[in-house]
C-alpha cells in the first residue's frame, strides 16, 4: 500500500493525543479526515511529517514501504511528503525564491538529479505562481512576512505545486479563506490529482470538500478514527455535527 | 534615565563635527577573541554616527563590546545595530551607553543589540544603558538573547531543506542587516563553520 498507519499512538509531554489510528491510503486516493477541535487532527499531521516535540509510543507508519518514523522531516519531504501548514511560518530575511530554490534543489539532489539553473527555476516558479494566482512580486517577498491569511494559504499550495509531492497533507487549509481563495486552493489541489498522487485533507468543515471530492471520509474523535465512509458522512456532519459519532 | 547630575564622560576617540557623518563597521569572525571599545562624541549640531557590528564566535572565544555614544550637541542622530551568534563555550559581553547631554535637544539615538546562542555553554550578556539629560529627544534601545527558531527550522525541513542548511539560512537572515557589502560569501562560510 501507499500509506499504511497501524495502531498509531502519540503524545505531547505526558498527554496522549492519538490513541490507536489505523489508516490505509492507496495511490491516487484523496482522504478527508474530519473532526472537532482537539480531536488530534493536527497531531496526526505533525507526526506524519516528523515535527519535533511529538512522541510516538506505539504503532508504525509505512510510506511506499519505508518506515516513515525512522526518517527526518527533510528525508520525508524528499520521499514525497508535503504538509500544508495550518499556520504557515514567517521566515524574515528569506525570500520565497531563495526558500523554494533551496527546497527544490535539495530534493533533486536527494534523487540524484542536477540542481536547477536559476533561469529554469524562475520560469518554473512563475508557472506555479500563476496556477494559484499569486502575483509575480511575491517571488521577492520574505516568506509569509506581512501576508494576509489567504495569501499564506495560497503560498502553501504554490509550494505544493512546485514540489509535486506524492502525498499532500492539507491541515485546515480552508480555515480563514473566503470563497474565491478557497476555489483557487481547490483548483491547485485538483490540478495535482493523478493516479500516483494522494492527499489527506484535514478539516473540521465541509467547505473545501465541496470543491475537492474525497474518495474516503474519516471521522477523528478523541484520538481515534471512529467512522469511515464516503461523501454521505460529510452531509451527516453538516446536518448533525460530531456528537452523533 | 532618571540619573542625577550630568557628568561629561572623557573625550572619545571619535569627534564628529557639525554636519559630518561617521560610519563604523565591525566584523568579528570565528578564530579570534576581540575587545571592541568605541567612544564617539557628537560635538557639532546635526552630526551623525552609525555603527554596525557583526560577530560570530565559537570555541572558547571572548568578544566584548563597549560602546559609548555621547550626544553633546543639538539635532544629532545616531544608530547602532550590533548582531551576532555565539557557539561553543564562547563568551560575549555587550555594554552600550547612550548619553544625551542637557544641551543636546532634538537628539535621535537608537541602539539594537540582538544575539543568538547556539549551545547551552555559550554565554551572552547584554547591558544597554541610556542616560538622558535633555527633554526633547527620541531614544530607544532593544536587546535580545535568543536561540534559533524551532518553528522556522521545522518549516524549512518539512520542505526538504536539510537541517544544517536551514540553520545556515536562518542565521544569515538574522545577520543580514549587518553584513557589509561585498562580504556576504565570507560571512556565509564563517556561519557554516560554526
Amino acid at each position: 500500500m501507499f500509506l499504511e498507519i497501524n495502531n498509531l499512538h502519540a503524545r505531547i509531554g505526558d498527554k496522549e493525543i492519538l490513541k490507536g489510528i489505523d489508516l490505509t491510503i492507496g495511490p491516487g486516493e484523496v482522504h478527508a479526515v474530519m473532526g472537532p477541535n482537539g480531536a488530534g487532527k493536527s497531531t496526526l499531521a505533525a507526526v506524519l511529517t516528523g515535527k519535533p516535540g511529538y512522541e510516538v509510543t506505539e504503532g508504525s507508519i509505512l510510506f511506499q514501504g519505508r518506515d516513515l518514523l525512522a526518517m527526518t522531516p527533510e528525508e520525508r519531504a524528499w520521499a514525497g511528503l508535503f504538509l500544508s501548514f495550518q499556520y504557515p511560518i514567517e521566515i524574515p530575511g528569506v525570500t520565497i525564491t531563495a526558500f523554494m530554490k533551496a527546497a527544490v534543489n535539495a530534493k533533486r539532489k536527494a534523487h540524484g538529479l542536477p540542481e536547477f539553473k536559476t533561469g529554469d527555476f524562475l520560469k518554473l516558479m512563475k508557472e506555479k505562481m500563476a496556477l494559484v494566482q499569486m502575483k509575480p512580486e511575491f517571488a521577492k517577498r520574505e516568506v509569509n512576512v506581512g501576508f494576509s491569511g489567504g495569501e499564506k494559504k495560497r503560498n502553501e499550495i504554490f509550494q505544493m505545486a512546485l514540489l509535486e509531492p506524492e502525498l499532500s497533507i492539507l491541515d485546515e487549509t480552508d480555515s480563514g479563506l473566503d470563497v474565491d481563495a478557497l476555489k483557487i486552493v481547490a483548483d491547485g489541489v485538483n490540478t495535482l490529482r493523478s493516479p500516483e498522487r494522494s492527499a489527506i485533507i484535514i478539516t473540521h468543515y465541509h467547505k473545501l470538500l465541496e470543491y475537492v471530492q474525497p474518495d474516503v471520509v474519516h471521522v477523528l474523535k478523541d484520538g481515534r478514527l471512529v467512522k469511515t465512509g464516503g461523501r454521505e458522512l460529510i452531509d451527516a456532519i453538516e446536518a448533525r455535527g460530531f456528537d452523533q459519532f | 534615565m532618571g540619573h542625577g547630575k550630568y557628568i561629561a564622560p572623557p573625550a572619545g576617540q571619535y569627534q564628529v563635527q557639525a554636519g559630518e557623518v561617521l560610519n563604523l563597521q565591525f566584523v568579528v569572525l570565528p578564530g579570534e577573541s576581540r575587545d571592541i571599545d568605541v567612544s564617539i562624541d557628537l560635538i557639532g549640531p546635526g552630526a551623525e554616527a552609525h555603527i554596525k557590528a557583526l560577530y560570530l564566535c565559537g570555541a572558547d572565544e571572548k568578544v566584548n563590546f563597549h560602546i559609548l555614544m555621547h550626544h553633546r550637541a543639538p539635532g544629532c542622530h545616531s544608530t547602532q545595530t550590533i548582531k551576532g551568534i555565539a557557539g561553543g563555550t564562547a563568551q560575549v559581553q555587550f555594554h552600550g551607553i547612550i548619553v544625551v547631554a542637557p544641551d543636546a535637544q532634538q537628539t535621535e539615538a537608537y541602539q539594537e543589540n540582538h544575539n543568538i546562542v547556539l549551545t547551552d555553554q555559550a554565554r551572552v550578556e547584554t547591558r544597554p544603558q541610556l542616560e538622558i539629560y535633555a527633554d526633547d529627544v527620541k531614544c530607544s534601545h532593544g536587546a535580545t538573547v535568543g536561540q534559533l527558531n524551532e518553528d522556522e527550522l521545522f518549516y524549512m525541513r518539512s520542505r526538504g531543506i536539510p537541517e544544517k542548511e536551514a540553520k545556515t539560512l536562518q542565521m544569515l537572515s538574522f545577520l543580514s542587516p549587518v553584513i557589509p557589502e561585498g562580504r556576504a560569501e565570507e560571512i556565509e562560510s564563517a556561519v557554516r563553520s560554526l
